[in-house]
């Protein structure tokens, strides 16, 4: 403790040196950071567990909602099939198929069947009756309502869809908060799709053990028909579905990893600073008793604590951003909500914190390995 | 009575580059308790090597240090920081006060590294800063005090851990007369009425002059013994 507190004041004596030294570490913790939280969502996203019991029935070959077109009276058929709880037909419009960072997808779905496939959804604010009520009524996720400023009662244009806002919704699905959703027969006119075509089929299934034998059962009955489908859990789908973004996310460890690097380097640099500029000092206090290992505390803590206050500023920061900023990536339909999480937090500071140890061993070996005597005549 | 400080046949010698060197050779010297010595010589002499010997900063080539019977030659490095924890205080001539640090967090250093509480350090503190005059000082920073002042808060820091050796090399050489006359009078005090053994190295005869003994090196050797003041 009293270690610390020596440790605390000695950042206080370049303060412009140590600011920025944290901002540096602030801006590559921020980058490290936002790059973990992608890969937390996209991990979310993809990687299945043993809750899973949503299968998604796709068009056999196709991967963009604008080719893949399924007949709607496919669901009379799948919810005989045994082990099927619930299935919803989907008629999706997409703004941009490509990987983009603003991405409007509409889900065309039968209103009256929307909640009870759903539950999770909330509406916030508006009416789920005024959804019911207007042909073009869409309820739109909170993430983007926020990010084209919608409230209830406006209306807004994109791929050609014209719809009226008549609710914001939340739900515990985080690809809800970036959707609209509309009646399913308003947008087959409104995309010129036409009535009966959907994009695909979501089924939820009793339990994720039935997962595999219901989507080859399902397979199995389009196998002839003129409509072949590809059937795959949620996660699988969406992880073969999304690939230009899972292989842009894929890219960004690399610039995670150089933001490490970069922490680094910078820690490092400062504390050989601190330590090169307090040679005598040091030795000083070794002359007063202060031991090696007492003195390589105090370097060591001094870079723990600009990792660490970097670190946190940068680390807050970026969950700070991805919450206020409700970015979302899209491919092929599919949105991925860049989400903040407590996971990357906590594992944001620890690196912080693990770099400023890191970073200053060697200073701190620099600083006690010197000769006593030859440390005080410098 | 044992000597505090008995130096049996010490050497010291190190090499640079191709040459060695031996600022000290087959040295001897008995310092008793209480005494304060003045180490006077020219540069290159080999006085403050003496010192730095004498307060566990370097090590001899050969001989025995002993220092209230224990021979310090022998102790490791990590031995020697923990023996001069406990036993030495050590003056300098630019005072080497931590900048951001106040006088009394100053003073509080050598204690750091004990297990004394808060109270007990602050009582030890003050009890030092009061001794050389500063009590009212405790809380300036050494950019807020003169040399001399300094030069003070150095000795409580030197002293505030109750060692009974304390070195002090040139403690004098950046003081105006006056201030270092004052701080001379203080070392004196600190020998005559606290038992402290004080070796002091200086340039200044008559800092030289203040100490008990006077001891003139030359070429690594003493060439001479000055006066022997008696204090009442």
């Amino acid at each position: 403790m009293k270690l610390l507190i020596l440790a605390m004041k000695n950042l206080t004596r370049n303060r412009l040196r140590s600011v920025l030294t944290i901002a540096g570490v602030a801006a590559g913790m921020f980058l490290y950071a936002s790059v973990q939280t992608m890969q937390h969502s996209l991990s979310v996203a993809t990687q299945s567990s043993a809750d899973d019991t949503t299968l998604v029935v796709y068009r056999e070959n196709r991967f963009c909602p604008s080719t893949s077109r399924l007949p709607e009276h496919y669901l009379s058929t799948i919810k005989r099939i045994p082990g099927v709880k619930e299935v919803i037909p989907i008629q999706i419009a997409v703004n941009n198929c490509g990987a983009s960072l603003d991405v409007i997808t509409f889900r065309g779905v039968p209103p009256e069947t929307l909640k009870q496939y759903n539950p999770g959804i909330t509406v916030i604010d508006g009416s789920f009756d005024d959804f019911l009520n207007r042909t073009d009524g869409a309820l739109v996720g909170q993430h983007l309502a926020e990010r084209r400023g919608l409230t209830p009662g406006d209306k807004f244009e994109a791929v050609g869809v014209n719809v009226t806002v008549a609710g914001i919704i939340t739900s515990d699905t985080p690809q809800d908060e970036n959707v609209a959703y509309v009646h399913l027969p308003f947008l087959q006119q409104a995309s010129r799709i036409g009535l009966g075509i959907v994009t695909q089929f979501n089924v939820k299934v009793d339990s994720s053990d039935q997962l595999q034998a219901v989507s080859d059962k399902i397979d199995e009955t389009f196998q002839a028909d003129q409509q072949p489908t590809n059937t795959r859990p949620e996660k699988a789908f969406f992880a073969e579905t999304a690939k230009q973004m899972i292989e842009l996310i894929g890219f960004t460890r690399w610039l995670g990893l150089g933001a490490v690097f970069a922490v680094l380097g910078l820690v490092a640099n400062a504390v050989l600073l601190i330590v090169r500029g307090r040679v005598k000092e040091t030795a000083i206090l070794q002359t007063l008793g202060f031991s090696r290992i007492a003195i390589g505390v105090i370097v060591i803590i001094e870079g723990v604590l600009l990792g660490l206050i970097g670190g946190l500023a940068g680390v807050i920061g970026a969950m700070g951003f991805f919450k206020f900023k409700a970015f979302t990536l899209g491919n092929e339909g599919l949105t991925l909500a860049l989400t903040p999480s407590a996971s990357v937090t906590i594992s944001g500071l620890g690196v912080a914190m693990a770099l400023g140890l890191l970073a200053s061993l060697y200073p701190a070996w620099k600083a006690t390995s010197r000769p006593l005597v030859e440390s005080l005549n410098a | 009575m044992n000597p505090l400080i008995s130096i049996k046949s010490v050497t010291k010698s190190f090499t640079k580059g191709t040459t060695t060197i031996t600022p000290l050779e087959n040295l001897s010297l008995d310092v008793p308790r209480g005494e304060f010595l003045s180490l006077m010589g020219p540069s290159g002499s080999g006085k403050t090597t003496l010192l730095n010997l004498i307060a566990g900063i370097d090590t001899p080539t050969s001989g025995e240090i002993l220092i209230d019977g224990n021979d310090i030659a022998k102790l490791s490095r990590a031995q020697l920081t923990r023996w001069r924890a406990e036993h030495v205080g050590y003056i300098f001539q630019l005072y080497h006060l931590v900048p951001i640090l106040s006088a009394y967090e100053n003073v509080e250093l050598p204690l750091l590294l004990g297990n004394l509480g808060k109270s007990e350090r602050k009582k030890k503190i003050l009890s030092a800063l009061d001794l050389v005059g500063l009590g009212d000082r405790a809380d300036h920073r050494p950019s807020e005090l003169s040399g001399g002042q300094e030069q003070r808060v150095a000795i409580a820091r030197a002293i505030v851990h109750d060692p009974e050796l304390l070195v002090a090399d040139e403690p004098t050489g950046d003081l105006d007369r006056e201030s270092a006359d004052s701080i001379l009078n203080l070392l004196d005090t600190l020998a005559t009425k606290h038992e402290k053994t004080i070796v002091m190295v200086t340039h200044d005869p008559k800092a030289s002059a203040s100490a008990h003994r006077a001891l003139q090196l030359e070429k690594g050797q003493f060439i001479e013994e000055g006066h022997l003041l008696t204090h009442a």
